[in-house]
């Protein structure tokens, strides 16, 4: 009992300013006003009625002014907050939250706010944490722990940066609630949370389930598109006699052919070279004269609409054909 | 006019940048060579944005071939430090060491660990400054590379197919 008092003691006496803040910041967040409902209250805490209401109403925490007997109760009250989450998600059952959040709602901010602002020590509230809950499962008043779960941090959609100095992970029902395994579930939640994103982004990889097939078609598509742009880069030089053009004037051009690339983007998935749909305008004979493709196999002569997919799958054949077929197949899509 | 994302008239501006320092190339290869690098540091310099492949594609192509830096420089705008270095291969051993030894700590899934790591290996090759990086660093990268090499290919492909 001792080193408790003492590891929930500090917490208390900083930052009684800072627990105001987040005091009304978190009590925004909470569907149900706390209600003081002294009786229910005292009766299920066991607490004398006088201290329990008062530590209700009160809104900050004088630690100095507390005096010293009261952190025994203190703790029973805290063990029993804790016990119930306020910030519950969607999942928390109602009929545990609307008794036990007025008492734990006043109770846990102080504490979580507590807990928030010493991030220098973040070993200290773990630990007090964990002997709370070891006291809790000792006492055993209500069913098994059960809290919700809170990342602070914005996570960018777009894929930049996160700036999280500190999570605040808290488990879920049922499962462990070793720092570790918070701790990889917080990494792993936001693995699938990027995961998501790529599967949007990434053709056809709606329909797959699982992360393993997935990065699958991710790695194809990449390795398409940077044989695409070593590909494109070679039709450029082809195209171009010299370096030196002017980009302007193919600019201008370019707005003019734009329909030819929507042809180019909806070429039926029949790619392989003997079945070449006319879809494109591609006039120009490929310029295969004299054209010695670096490490690249033959290239096929006999055909004039050879398109850079149809010629990648000629020389790429002997090297995984299949992934290539397929990715060029998703890419056309 | 054409409907080009802001990325990808960007990348063209950069690359037109680029190929205008090219010398006269005689054979078509040099021409394609120098096309590619321009298009590469055009497409790595987009966006002003400091992610971890944008700096490893510019560490590459400089030290692959110290006469590209001017290229490199003439596209930035200034001068460009090799400060973001790629790791050795000592430092590199230590990264994945400390790695292994993180995701040893979590539960197993029911895919075989090996694949999965096949697979993230294969990713982060491809990916530009790929072996640096954690699970979730690599997805983000991955996530923005897909992105600058789709606009890139848009782009080139225009490029080629008219003229």
């Amino acid at each position: 009992m001792e080193p408790n008092v003492e590891a929930v003691q500090p917490q208390f006496r900083s930052g009684i300013s800072g627990a105001k803040i987040v005091f009304d910041d978190i009590r925004g967040l909470i569907p149900d006003p706390p209600e003081t409902d002294g009786t229910s209250f005292t009766a299920l805490l066991e607490l004398p009625p006088p201290q329990a209401v008062e530590l209700l109403v009160k809104e900050d925490f004088p630690a100095k002014t507390m005096p010293l007997p009261i952190f025994p109760s203190n703790i029973a009250l805290i063990d029993r907050a804790s016990m119930f989450s306020v910030f519950a998600s969607a999942d928390n059952p109602p009929d545990r939250t609307n008794i036990f959040s007025a008492s734990s709602s006043v109770k846990q901010e102080p504490l979580e706010s507590e807990y928030h602002r010493n991030s220098s020590s973040p070993a200290v509230s773990d630990q007090s944490l964990k002997s709370i809950k070891r006291k809790e499962r000792e006492k055993k008043v209500k069913e098994s722990t059960k809290k919700s779960k809170k990342v602070v941090a914005n996570e960018a959609s777009d894929g930049s940066g996160e700036q999280l100095p500190y999570v605040h992970v808290r488990a879920r029902r049922g499962q462990a609630t070793d720092s570790h395994s918070l701790a990889e579930r917080a990494r792993r939640e936001k693995i699938n949370a990027r995961m998501k994103l790529l599967q949007d982004l990434v053709p056809g990889c709606n329909k797959i389930s699982g992360t393993a097939m997935v990065l699958d078609e991710i790695i194809n598509h990449v390795q398409a598109l940077q044989r695409q742009v070593e590909f494109l880069s070679m039709r450029v030089a082809a195209v171009n006699p010299r370096i030196d053009f002017n980009f302007d004037a193919l600019l201008a051009v370019d707005s003019e052919s734009s329909i030819d690339n929507s042809y180019l983007g909806l070429f039926p998935p029949s790619i392989w070279p003997e079945g070449q749909t006319n879809g494109s305008r591609q006039q120009q004979p490929w310029l295969i004269d004299g054209l010695h493709l670096p490490s690249m196999g033959r290239v096929d002569n006999s055909s004039n609409f050879i398109t850079p997919e149809n010629s990648l799958l000629s020389y790429d054949s002997p090297a995984n054909s299949a992934s290539l077929h397929s990715s060029q197949l998703k890419i056309e899509l | 006019m054409k409907a080009r994302s802001s990325l990808e008239r960007e990348f063209l501006e950069k690359w037109r940048k680029g190929l205008q320092i090219g010398k006269e190339d005689s054979t078509i290869l040099e021409r394609k060579d120098a096309i590619k690098l321009s298009a590469d540091v055009a497409i790595a310099a987009t966006k002003n944005a400091a992610t971890h492949w944008r700096r490893a594609l510019l560490c590459d192509v400089v030290s692959e071939n110290p006469t590209n830096k001017h290229v490199v420089e003439h596209i930035l705008g200034h001068k460009f430090k090799n400060t973001a270095t790629r790791l050795t291969a000592c430092s590199r051993r230590i990264l994945r060491i400390s790695q292994k030894r993180r995701q040893k700590a979590a539960p197993r899934r029911v895919v075989p660990k090996s694949r999965k790591r096949n697979r993230s290996r294969a990713l982060r090759m491809l990916v530009p400054g790929g072996e640096e990086m954690d699970g979730v660093l690599l997805l983000q990268e991955t996530l923005d590379y897909i992105v600058s090499l789709r606009a890139q290919v848009d782009v080139m492909r225009c490029l080629a197919s008219i003229g």
